[in-house]
């Protein structure tokens, strides 16, 4: 397949690809144990997903638990065989060698060889990758000290937080300098700065000319960092596209921060704010009031105003991918929950 | 280096440093040099024969653990790339199906020459201890030993290649004393009288490697009886076993390797 049928510019395209399991014998009721057993039992895992990455694109794909994301980055690597549809690496169809050529890859929940050194486990992994032995050992220990753990160089893998482990998980992904990186759940299980520190190396290898696909539950970081994604629920493909085009711009609520909170000034204040139709909270020493939709701000402003308050913030609250996420899967689960 | 041999060996490279930082192997090593050493003693017991039984013991407990721990070698580390999903790693680099299969078994195999190189100076200095000298035979029979020790290894791990490692175990164990016995086999096949008995038992003992081969000592040989201690096979013979040994091994590791890229890994 020549990279011009595929678009020069895609670094990734799936054509409808599908993933039928078959069910295992412990997972169905007694009277369907022997269909089992015959593999005459299937589940759809994942069924006819089409998407394309462009080159340069940080490309979120999202979706509750169950919903095939894991899946369809395996068929991606070739570690799972689609039952149907097909799919391109930078041109290259997968699964081949010259497709993973081009993917490094990151697992959910990485575990790797517990008795290697962080430094012999990526220089096993480069030369997977076929890096050139001579310059080897010095791009290992440039990316261990890129993601910071040129301290923990004698420890064994087996004595590494979960932390430590996801940062080699990221060296070893980056080790064959991939054109795309495909990071399943790369921010679960990190604390607070583990998080910020992942936050700001996916940009950074964009900036590097590289594609990045990740899946993550975390639906404030994918807000933060892709350009598009692609939300799959019940192994489906619901939505794929830019935040934009997938959120409603509309404003949802406006919330105004005002003080002071005591006296005839605050009942003032809070009389004029309920007018504007806002509900009003206290939070320490400051008050807040939200009005649902935009279209009385100036009116809630004017008169906080008049009555004297400090206005300190104003916060337009549009329509979050968490919002977007929870209508669209809220239904679904249901109506999974609700099958016999 | 190709690309092919250097992820190979990067593979292999890994099994043998995972191997030989296991403890259960050091633990089984130290049983193994106690045994050995413990020869002459056992010598001592046979007044006149003290080198039969040095020769013979040694040559037991050296292709008793090697094949012992080849078994567990075998049938282990693939599934330990499975339980611990480090294959997912491994397989997402352009790494094919088969340069895994045969990395692994590379590198197994190595563990296994280094438990056997260890193993022999203790052998030796127990013969030393005795006063007596190996001989060729000895040196024959010790390479026809660890080829033994390989071969057995390669059908371990075709089995791990579809099942699990107790069943793998008992499987390769089953075979091991199976090739031991296919000469018998093949004489139970021309008495037998039971009906389509003779075809299964023939089929039987030429499926199964023939491990009697690599166990020639005391056994007769063309109408000849060999013995490690007096007339012993020839180097023709033991280079034409070595190549029977490696065919056999290659199949294995081909049906292995043909398996685990039908493997899918959810």
């Amino acid at each position: 397949m020549a990279i011009g049928e595929t678009g020069a510019d895609l670094a990734l395209r799936c054509e409808g690809l599908s993933k039928r399991f078959p069910e295992r014998p412990r997972d169905v009721p007694w009277k369907h144990k022997l269909a089992a057993w015959l593999g005459r039992r299937k589940v759809d895992a994942v069924t006819d997903v089409t998407f394309e990455v462009k080159r340069g694109e940080i490309f979120g794909v999202v979706g509750p638990n169950g919903a095939g994301k894991t899946t369809t980055l395996k068929m991606l690597l070739g570690l799972l065989r689609p039952t149907a549809g097909r799919a391109f690496v930078l041109g290259h169809p997968v699964p081949t060698v010259e497709a993973r050529r081009r993917v490094g890859y990151l697992p959910e929940h990485p575990y790797f060889y517990g008795h290697l050194r962080p430094l012999e486990f990526l220089e096993m992994c480069a030369a997977l990758c076929d890096v050139p032995r001579a310059g080897r050992r010095r791009r290992c220990l440039a990316l261990l000290e890129r993601v910071g753990l040129t301290p923990a160089l004698d420890r064994p893998l087996r004595k590494f937080s979960k932390g430590m482990l996801q940062r080699v998980g990221v060296a070893q992904a980056l080790v064959g300098d991939a054109e795309l990186v495909i990071l399943d759940e790369p921010l679960s299980g990190l604390d607070p700065i583990g998080r910020k520190e992942l936050r700001d190396f996916i940009p950074a290898l964009r900036a590097e000319g590289k594609t990045v696909v990740f899946s993550s539950h975390i639906l404030h970081d994918v807000e933060l960092l892709c350009d598009r994604v692609a939300l799959l629920i019940n192994g489906r493909l619901r939505a794929v596209g830019t935040l934009e085009s997938l959120l409603s711009p509309k404003v949802l609520s406006v919330e105004v921060v005002f003080s002071p909170v005591a006296g005839d000034f605050f009942a003032r204040a809070r009389a004029a704010a309920e007018a504007a139709g806002a509900a009003v909270a206290v939070r320490g020493e400051r008050a807040a009031a939200t009005l649902p939709g935009d279209e009385q701000t100036g009116a809630l402003l004017r008169a906080l105003l008049d009555a004297g308050a400090t206005v300190h913030q104003v916060t337009p609250r549009r329509q979050s991918l968490e919002d977007h996420f929870v209508a669209e899967v809220g239904p679904a689960h249901r109506t999974v929950e609700s099958e016999p | 280096m190709t690309g092919s041999l250097r992820r190979l060996w990067a593979v292999a490279r890994n099994t043998f440093v995972e191997a030989v930082r296991n403890r259960v192997l050091h633990v089984s090593l130290v049983f193994a040099v106690l045994v050995l050493a413990g020869a002459p003693l056992l010598g001592e017991l046979t007044v006149g024969e003290e080198r039969r039984t040095v020769v013979d013991m040694g040559l037991w407990g050296i292709s008793f653990f090697g094949v012992a721990i080849g078994i567990v070698l075998g049938v282990s580390l693939v599934y330990q790339e499975l339980e611990r999903r480090t294959i997912y790693v491994i397989l997402s680099k352009p790494v094919r199906r088969w340069e895994f299969v045969v990395g692994k078994y590379a590198g197994m195999a190595l563990t296994l020459l280094a438990l056997v190189a260890l193993m022999v100076p203790v052998f030796l200095a127990t013969l030393w201890l005795v006063g007596a000298a190996p001989g060729v035979e000895v040196v024959k029979a010790l390479v026809l030993v660890t080829a033994e020790i390989l071969l057995m290894c390669a059908v371990a791990l075709l089995f791990s290649s579809f099942s699990t490692p107790v069943l793998s175990g008992v499987l390769a164990f089953g075979i091991f004393v199976l090739g031991r016995l296919t000469e018998e086999i093949l004489a139970l096949a021309d008495k037998t009288t039971l009906a389509g008995s003779e075809w299964a038992l023939g089929l039987l003992a030429h499926v199964l490697p023939n491990l009697q081969l690599f166990s020639v000592s005391g056994r007769s040989l063309d109408g000849a009886w060999v013995s490690v201690h007096g007339t012993f096979v020839t180097w023709g013979y033991v280079g034409t076993v070595l190549l029977y040994g490696a065919t056999y091994a290659a199949l294995a590791l081909g049906l292995a390797a043909f398996l685990f890229n039908r493997r899918e890994f959810s």
